[in-house]
């Protein structure tokens, strides 16, 4: 597993790469909130939505089928729940989740796509999310790739030096499970500690510094107007309209 | 179980959302508070181990194979506040990155998950991991934290009015108690590992104390019962819709907010969902200046102490 194609599409650059990532980040949640709320006629409002979102994915040079097909991973299990509530009697109900979760992912596919983990995280930031928890967050997208790749070197490990696991029953294999889990574990944890260390010598006193701070200009201010409004002015008009 | 964007009714998003905002912001504080700053990296890389952790399977049946959660297991190494914290950035993380779970239902799922699930499944090993029943209690711990946060999740599910037919529940509610035995059995396990490898990488309880027995018992007893309570509330039909309507208190709230506008009364704000989303707005600031205000109760009562 190599860096996720979000994070490749993430560094690309557009005018929707350009905008701060406040702005990006407000329009997304109103977005998801007018989404959220929509109560009637979800089908209609849905597709102009799409459209909505489609044409800002075009304007980001994103590769449309993959940006689709990647919200679809949301599918599996709303279909699921689709289905659950048309055989419950409520076909309405069904399709409903199915398109608002759709939406929602696309949307948030969007945000990821276009603002590479580091800017938005520094941008939830200047909205007020805990400093401690972005960087937290920040540690563990870094090291996510790293410890992932040491957990897959020991499964071939483990692959190579016992091929179908001979005979050996299902609680041994269990213990050999547990027993990988805990050496994954400890080596995590001394990473943690060798990381710590040299962030110490490089003179890290509790706070990164970015290297450009993120400055909120004319249009970003354009952008974030009309992205907040878009969605709810279609919405009024679909509702109007039924 | 990670909810998505789309599956629960404003309320119940928005509720959870507003109680969810400062738990998590309390618990970060007091991590903060607790550690040296090296302890940044470590819990950064220990979620990024228990992301890792879902890619080495472990053999359930025929064919079948399952995987760590992780929250009793870094609640009985870190600690809970810190498992709380690590636990909130994955699911943060899986919702925006990997596309797991919904932006709008964070506050639900890490409730669910992060906060509930963390303490339900330190809570036995804190009141009975020092003593004989070591490993029930770590067993405990892990079940009890996939069970709380599915039977939640269920609950925050069937509140928002998704409907699921008495077999379909019946089924969910067993795969639930699977995967509850199945966390618990790895927990233990990979404790038991870690343990034999360095033994004080895991916690140790304070020795027992007498009447914690009773105590524990209580503690838990209210865990399920909350869960299950939930859930049979919800099982009813729009539980929360026919309560406010018996109450009345939708009227009184959509007139209490309306009135300030009447004069004003523009064609768009005539549109029901506009007024609908102002009074929601206002009883989530409240809800939001409650929990502010019981966790700097809570905090003053702890430097106090």
């Amino acid at each position: 597993m190599h860096h996720v194609v979000v994070e490749r599409w993430s560094r690309g650059s557009s005018p929707l790469h350009r905008r701060d990532a406040r702005a990006k980040i407000t329009a997304l949640l109103v977005f998801l909130v007018v989404v959220a709320t929509a109560h009637r006629d979800i089908a209609t409002l849905a597709a102009l939505l799409l459209a909505l979102l489609a044409a800002a994915a075009w304007r980001a040079r994103l590769p449309a089928g993959g940006a689709l097909a990647r919200a679809a991973l949301v599918l599996p299990f709303t279909a699921v729940f689709g289905a659950v509530c048309w055989l419950a009697g409520d076909p309405a109900r069904g399709l409903a989740l199915v398109l608002k979760s759709y939406l929602s992912a696309l949307a948030v596919l969007l945000l990821v796509a276009t603002t590479p983990l580091p800017k938005l995280l520094r941008g939830l930031e200047g909205m007020g999310a805990p400093h401690f928890l972005l960087m937290v967050a920040q540690f563990l997208y870094r090291y996510l790739f790293v410890i992932s790749e040491e957990a897959q070197h020991m499964r071939k490990a483990a692959a190579a030096r016992a091929p179908g696991w001979g005979r050996a029953g299902r609680g041994a294999r269990f213990r050999a499970a547990a027993g990988a889990l805990a050496v994954l574990f400890a080596r995590s944890y001394g990473h943690a500690e060798e990381i710590h260390r040299a962030m110490l010598a490089r003179g890290f006193g509790g706070v990164f510094h970015p290297l450009e701070a993120p400055r909120f200009g004319p249009r970003d201010a354009a952008f974030l107007a009309c992205a907040c409004a878009l969605p709810v002015a279609l919405r009024l008009c679909v509702e109007r309209l039924a | 179980m990670h909810i998505p964007d789309g599956f629960l009714a404003t309320p119940v998003w928005a509720t959870l959302d507003a109680v969810a905002a400062p738990v998590v912001m309390g618990m970060a504080r007091r991590a903060q508070r607790g550690f040296d700053e090296s302890k940044v990296p470590l819990l950064g890389v220990m979620g990024a181990f228990v992301f890792a952790a879902q890619m080495i399977n472990f053999p359930v049946g025929i064919g079948t194979t399952g995987h760590l959660v992780g929250g009793a297991l870094l609640a009985c190494t870190l600690g809970p506040g810190a498992a709380t914290v690590v636990m909130s950035v994955i699911i943060a993380i899986q919702a925006l990155v990997f596309q797991d779970g919904g932006i709008l239902a964070l506050g639900a799922n890490i409730l669910n998950m992060a906060v509930i699930g963390v303490l339900a499944g330190y809570l036995p090993f804190y009141l009975w991991g020092g003593g004989k029943r070591r490993r029930l209690a770590i067993f405990a711990g892990g079940a009890l934290s996939v069970m709380a946060s599915a039977l939640l999740a269920l609950a925050e599910l069937l509140l928002s009015g998704v409907r699921m037919p008495a077999g379909v529940l019946g089924l969910s509610l067993a795969l639930f108690a699977v995967s509850a035995a199945l966390e618990g059995a790895i927990t233990v396990a990979v404790i038991q590992a870690l343990e034999a490898i360095q033994p004080g990488f895991v916690r140790r309880p304070e020795t027992v104390r007498p009447g914690s027995a009773a105590f524990g018992a209580v503690g838990l007893a209210a865990v399920l019962l909350a869960a299950i309570g939930v859930m049979f509330a919800a099982a009813a039909p729009d539980g929360i819709q026919k309560l406010g309507m018996q109450t009345g208190i939708a009227a009184h709230v959509r007139t209490l907010f309306a009135t300030p506008f009447s004069g004003y009364e523009t064609a768009f704000l005539q549109s029901a969902w506009v007024r609908k989303a102002s009074a929601g707005l206002a009883g989530l600031a409240l809800i939001y200046a409650a929990c502010i205000g019981l966790g700097r109760a809570a905090a003053a009562r702890n430097r106090s102490l």
